[in-house]
């Protein structure tokens, strides 16, 4: 595959305690990655991640804490619940697996969410580009990659 | 059905007896093959009711339109007591302001299929046993009425009506599923490699033209607003286009996770003839196998999504 795929990253704010992490991925993110924060992982919606596939992702990525250690208490559970199920109905109707990706994080962990991203990074680029969902640009998505 | 006079004699009962305000059954359509349904306030009124396999809609869908208070007695299939007993675990209806009389059911009839099947216009239509006699201008045609049981009944196992107040007449358990096993569309769909499933898709949802039907006829379609007419934020597509029908279809179906009562109204509301049930049986399997969830089971357990429990620790570790 030509260039490098296209990624979306839904962060909990919460989920990287340590502040190097967080800073790098403000900040120092590769450019084919984008960024979208939110207050805490039950406020993705599955309908955030149909659009990022509507709209040209090659893959998404969903960061959130684990059980116990969500700053809200409990949101993460019900995020838990509804995402995963969301992310067996995409592949039940077509969607490669490796393409959607989660990491729950613990919270004392550092320096995981830099691997992960490389290594999410490498598996979409052995796949083609994503021509399923997308339908919203059509075909043009696949020859843009910057 | 042979003893649908005591339905109708029960209803007479509650309507003269000031138990109900209104009574929501079917009545006779204009046309053949298809039934309508019958709101009735009146005692005198109750001979309009029937009941057979051309009643298509799901009835708990009216329930919606009617004030919370008001007292209404509904003619309850298996599927439609299931709707009711899932819109009261949602607080969107009183239990204790509904009369349910259950009926026993075998089955609703595909029209278009029957439709198709007849050598001409058809003019009448009535069952009879396990066979759907019409009159096919002015000769008779007999159909076999097995052949003609939509997919959802086909594979239906729970005939029985849950939570009802009287039930009239002997439920038979589902013996179309065991005699003939032929696969669902649904079926055929899941033995597919993932891009063929992705084509089928496409295939079908690329002939919606959004006219929302699969969502009015639904009894669990109950939002003021739904999310494809918000305007701001626009959250989907709102338009007639592939992608815009795809993120209809999927995240409709996923709206109904847990929650869906297995009628598929939606899918004999559809103009296009869409297929859409297998989405929602896909859901609910998974439900079943990972919580233990089935919709109608339990009068007080919530939908998996609306519950929060920490024994999901262990799940969903990758």
């Amino acid at each position: 595959m030509k260039g490098k795929p296209r990624i979306i990253l839904f962060q909990c704010q919460y989920c990287l305690a340590s502040s190097t992490d967080q800073d790098w991925v403000e900040h120092d993110l590769p450019k084919n990655i984008k960024l979208v924060k939110v207050p805490c992982s039950g406020r993705i919606s599955p309908l955030f991640i149909m659009n990022a596939f509507q709209k040209g992702a090659d893959g998404v990525m969903v960061s959130g804490c684990m059980p116990e250690k969500c700053h809200f208490i409990n949101s993460n559970l019900g995020a838990r619940r509804q995402l995963d199920e969301f992310r067996k109905f995409l592949i039940f109707l077509g969607l490669e697996p490796k393409r959607f990706k989660f990491l729950w994080m613990n919270i004392d962990e550092r320096g995981v969410i830099q691997k992960e991203i490389a290594a999410f990074t490498a598996e979409l680029k052995k796949l083609r580009p994503n021509k399923k969902f997308n339908s919203l640009k059509g075909e043009i998505i696949g020859q843009n990659y910057g | 059905m042979d003893d649908f006079s005591q339905v109708r004699k029960e209803a007479a009962r509650i309507l003269s007896k000031k138990k109900v305000d209104l009574v929501i059954g079917f009545k006779k359509g204009t046309i053949p093959l298809k039934a309508q349904p019958a709101f009735i306030s009146s005692p005198d009124d109750v001979e309009q009711l029937i009941l057979d396999g051309f009643c298509q809609n799901n009835l708990a869908v009216f329930l919606h339109d009617e004030p919370k208070d008001k007292r209404i007695g509904l003619i309850c299939r298996a599927c439609e007591s299931r709707a009711v007993r899932a819109l009261a675990i949602e607080h969107q209806l009183k239990r204790e302001n509904l009369y349910l009389i259950g009926v026993p059911c075998s089955g609703i009839l595909d029209w278009k299929k029957i439709h198709n099947a007849a050598d001409g216009q058809i003019t009448s239509a009535v069952e009879e046993g396990d066979q759907i006699i019409l009159q096919v201008g002015g000769k008779k045609q007999t159909l076999k009425r097995n052949e003609f049981i939509v997919d959802s009944c086909r594979k239906c196992t729970r005939r029985e009506p849950v939570g009802v107040d009287i039930l009239i007449g002997e439920v038979q358990p589902n013996e179309i599923g065991t005699d003939d096993l032929t696969p669902t569309w649904g079926d055929k769909f899941a033995k597919k490699s993932s891009n063929v499933r992705y084509k089928l898709f496409t295939e079908e949802t690329d002939r919606c033209i959004r006219c929302y039907a699969c969502r009015e006829a639904c009894p669990m379609c109950y939002c003021t607003e739904c999310f494809v007419d918000h305007i701001a934020p626009r959250w989907s597509e709102s338009m007639v286009t592939p992608g815009g029908t795809q993120a209809w279809h999927i995240i409709r179906a996923f709206h109904q996770t847990g929650r869906c009562v297995e009628c598929g109204a939606c899918e004999r509301a559809c103009p296009m003839d869409i297929k859409m049930v297998y989405l929602t049986d896909k859901l609910n399997d998974d439900m079943k196998e990972i919580y233990g969830f089935e919709v109608g089971a339990d009068e007080e357990k919530q939908p998996p999504f609306a519950t929060i429990t920490l024994d999901d620790k262990n799940r969903f570790t990758t």
